[in-house]
């Protein structure tokens, strides 16, 4: 998978997931995001998870800072 | 996916939401769901649901799982209230909680497995472990007890998944001090001594149909303390809106069936009585007499059954009343409609001559174009498409969810006595000390009858399987049994038995030849199930009374050994023959001398 590829895929599981428009970005937060709170965390990680077919380790939920740390967690996982 | 402006997004959202198994498509259909309320498009019914969780264990996103799966399942805007993580017992505890402040309708309850399990040693002795298991189910209880009495509300309680783990080995089902012993006690307790208020949500039940090692996910416990896997967690929220919707849903208490190729095989009309496939004959005939045994088995718990055939009356109920293998009689049928009617213009009828709902009827059939007619034109009627293949049936009504029960009711006392008998077989078995008086309170009933076509299959079955009571192993087709239903000088009769049990059918099988002053037992067999108790007798005195009737002197028998009927090769010196010399396995009983010998089985026969 590439990192197109990736981030096109992601940007349809935040389209699912949220309810306002939030467009996936390398540099995007958590906490620019209204809805995106601690406990709805988890829930995206699951989708992400059911989505990319791939599964994070403990601490790793944690470990990334932006989308873009996120989205090359998953190329990892992904290969 | 889903436009939210098509008018018929509710529909495509409720299909949508029944197929979906995996977590990310269900939460993006509750969030689909979501955007639509938001812009006013709400569910048809505009019914409302205050729906409260609470648990040990964090309760998102299970609780908005459950939210969908409840708006869904019920047609209803949802109110949505989620506890504290692991607050629950002070939520409960405190009148004036936040929690019963929400009034809700629903309170379910997501105890932590974690706190499940005996703190204990495993050396400790079994009465300790037990009354640490019986603490925490009366500590559960004990919660939803107040839950319900200080809010009014159902309460559902969720028990607990079983481990994957092997550990500890052998111990895990012998022992409660381990997390797979204790858990399926908790669990069976639980059950055992809930009120009618509680509900329990059987997780064991649901992780096991997942499979147990699909339903933990220790990651997202030390992660976010998430009681299940994602995958479980849509299984057990489906589960909880199953309960939730059955609490007000009417329950299905008629069931209406076709008859050709669903209760039986082949169509009564083309293939006569003796061409339908029905019984022990075969695999197909037995699939379709083990279907036939469920369906009776929901008439025993209340269940009322209905036929609706496109068939000639006279010919639908003949199975019903003379084939001897069916299980279903006329007096199993309320309602019996066999025309050329619309169906679903029959299934109306039935429902009027009832006096009952068309939302309490399941329609069974295994022709997807009497099923689509009902669907379309009377579509408060549950159907069931049962398809080509008689071995799944039995399976699709059990997992159809239509038929179950949430509490005992006296309509369940015909189940109830059919256990009973059982027991009283097997009770009657240890306390019988003298055999006779045994066989005499069996109250057996032997039948025996003339080799008859509709029974050539059987026969034919019994002669080609038979190895242990079979005297001579000499095997037939089917048409050479035809053949002797003709014969002038073959004789061939059966022996059915039954007792006050149950119906054993059809167990044994003689023939015999005519030759003159001798009348010679070519075969005869019986099935073991029912050795020993007097069927061989009256097997004899059967052959014996004809033998006077044909005026033949002496009655002669072979023994042919094999591999397998060594039983037998003392049968007919046991019975008074004697062994013909010169002639090996070989047998003669002088027939005018011969007097009937006496057994515990009443004798009739269906054509003297």
């Amino acid at each position: 998978m590439t990192s197109p590829q990736a981030y096109e895929k992601l940007q349809n599981v935040f389209d699912n997931f949220f309810f306002g428009d939030v467009k996936v970005a390398p540099d995007l937060e958590a906490k620019d995001v209204e809805e995106w709170d601690s406990l709805l965390h988890m829930s995206l990680i699951l989708a992400v998870e059911d989505e990319f077919k791939i599964r994070f380790g403990v601490g790793e939920v944690e470990s990334f800072q932006n989308v873009g740390d996120l989205v090359d967690l998953i190329l990892a996982k992904a290969k | 996916m889903i436009i939210e402006k098509d008018p018929s997004f509710t529909r495509a959202l409720a299909e949508a939401t029944r197929e979906a198994e995996q977590f990310s498509q269900v939460i993006a259909l509750h969030n689909a769901r979501k955007r639509a309320e938001k812009s006013d498009l709400t569910f048809a019914g505009g019914r409302k649901a205050r729906i409260a969780v609470v648990g040990s264990v964090t309760l998102r996103p299970l609780a908005d799982l459950v939210d969908h799966f409840i708006a869904v399942n019920c047609e209803a805007q949802i109110d949505l209230w989620t506890g504290e993580y692991d607050a629950y017992v002070s939520e409960i505890m405190d009148p004036g909680s936040e929690l019963y402040r929400f009034k809700p309708d629903v309170i379910l309850i997501v105890p932590s497995e974690r706190k499940c399990r005996y703190t204990g040693s495993l050396l400790d002795p079994i009465s300790e472990q037990r009354q640490c298991a019986d603490k925490l189910v009366g500590e559960l209880l004990g919660l939803c007890e107040n839950a319900h009495l200080q809010s009014g509300a159902e309460v559902i309680l969720c028990n607990f998944p079983l481990p994957p783990y092997y550990d500890p080995g052998p111990l895990r089902s012998s022992s409660l001090a381990c997390d797979y012993g204790f858990r399926k006690y908790v669990n069976m307790q639980l059950g055992l001594a809930c009120p009618t208020f509680v509900h329990i949500c059987d997780a064991e039940f649901i992780g096991n149909r997942l499979g147990t090692l699909r339903v933990v996910d220790d990651r997202a416990w030390f992660e976010s303390k998430q009681p299940f896997s994602a995958e479980m967690a849509v299984q057990v929220a489906r589960e909880v809106a199953e309960i939730v919707s059955s609490l007000k849903r009417p329950s299905r208490k008629v069931i209406v069936f076709d008859l050709d190729d669903t209760i039986w095989g082949g169509v009564i009309g083309d293939d006569g009585l003796d061409g339908i496939e029905v019984g022990t004959t075969s695999p197909r005939g037995e699939a379709f007499r083990d279907f036939q045994e469920y369906l009776l088995s929901l008439s025993k718990r209340g269940i009322l059954l209905a036929v609706c055939s496109k068939n000639d009356h006279e010919r639908a109920v003949e199975p019903f009343e003379s084939h001897p293998e069916m299980v279903l009689r006329m007096s199993n049928i309320v309602n019996f409609k066999a025309n050329w009617e619309p169906k679903s213009d029959n299934v109306r009828q039935i429902a009027a001559e009832l006096n009952l709902g068309l939302d309490s009827f399941v329609f069974v059939d295994d022709n997807p174009a009497e099923i689509e007619i009902v669907r379309q034109f009377l579509p408060q009627v549950a159907c069931i498409c049962v398809g080509a293949d008689p071995s799944t049936f039995v399976a699709q009504l059990k997992d159809s969810r239509l038929f179950e029960t949430r509490s005992v009711t006296t309509e369940d006392l015909g189940r109830v006595s059919h256990y009973k008998q059982e027991a009283d077989r097997q009770s009657q078995l240890d306390m019988s000390t003298d055999m006779e008086s045994y066989l005499a309170s069996l109250e057996m009933v032997g039948r025996i009858a003339e080799f008859q076509s509709v029974d050539v299959p059987r026969i034919t079955q019994l002669i080609n399987k038979s190895n242990q009571f079979n005297l001579t192993t000499r095997r037939r087709t089917e048409s050479e049994v035809l053949e002797i239903i003709d014969s002038p000088v073959q004789i061939g009769f059966t022996i059915r038995l039954s007792d006050r049990f149950g119906d054993h059918g059809l167990i044994a099988v003689v023939v015999c030849n005519f030759q003159g002053a001798e009348l010679v037992i070519d075969t005869w067999l019986m099935s073991c199930r029912v050795l020993k108790r007097g069927v061989e007798q009256e097997t004899l005195n059967e052959i014996v009374r004809r033998a006077k009737v044909l005026q033949c002197d002496r009655v002669l028998g072979t023994y042919i050994p094999s591999k397998k009927n060594g039983m037998v090769k003392d049968l007919y010196c046991n019975l008074g023959f004697v062994p013909i010399e010169g002639t090996p396995g070989s047998y003669a009983l002088a027939s005018p001398e011969y007097v009937s010998i006496g057994s515990q089985i009443a004798i009739q026969r269906d054509n003297p």
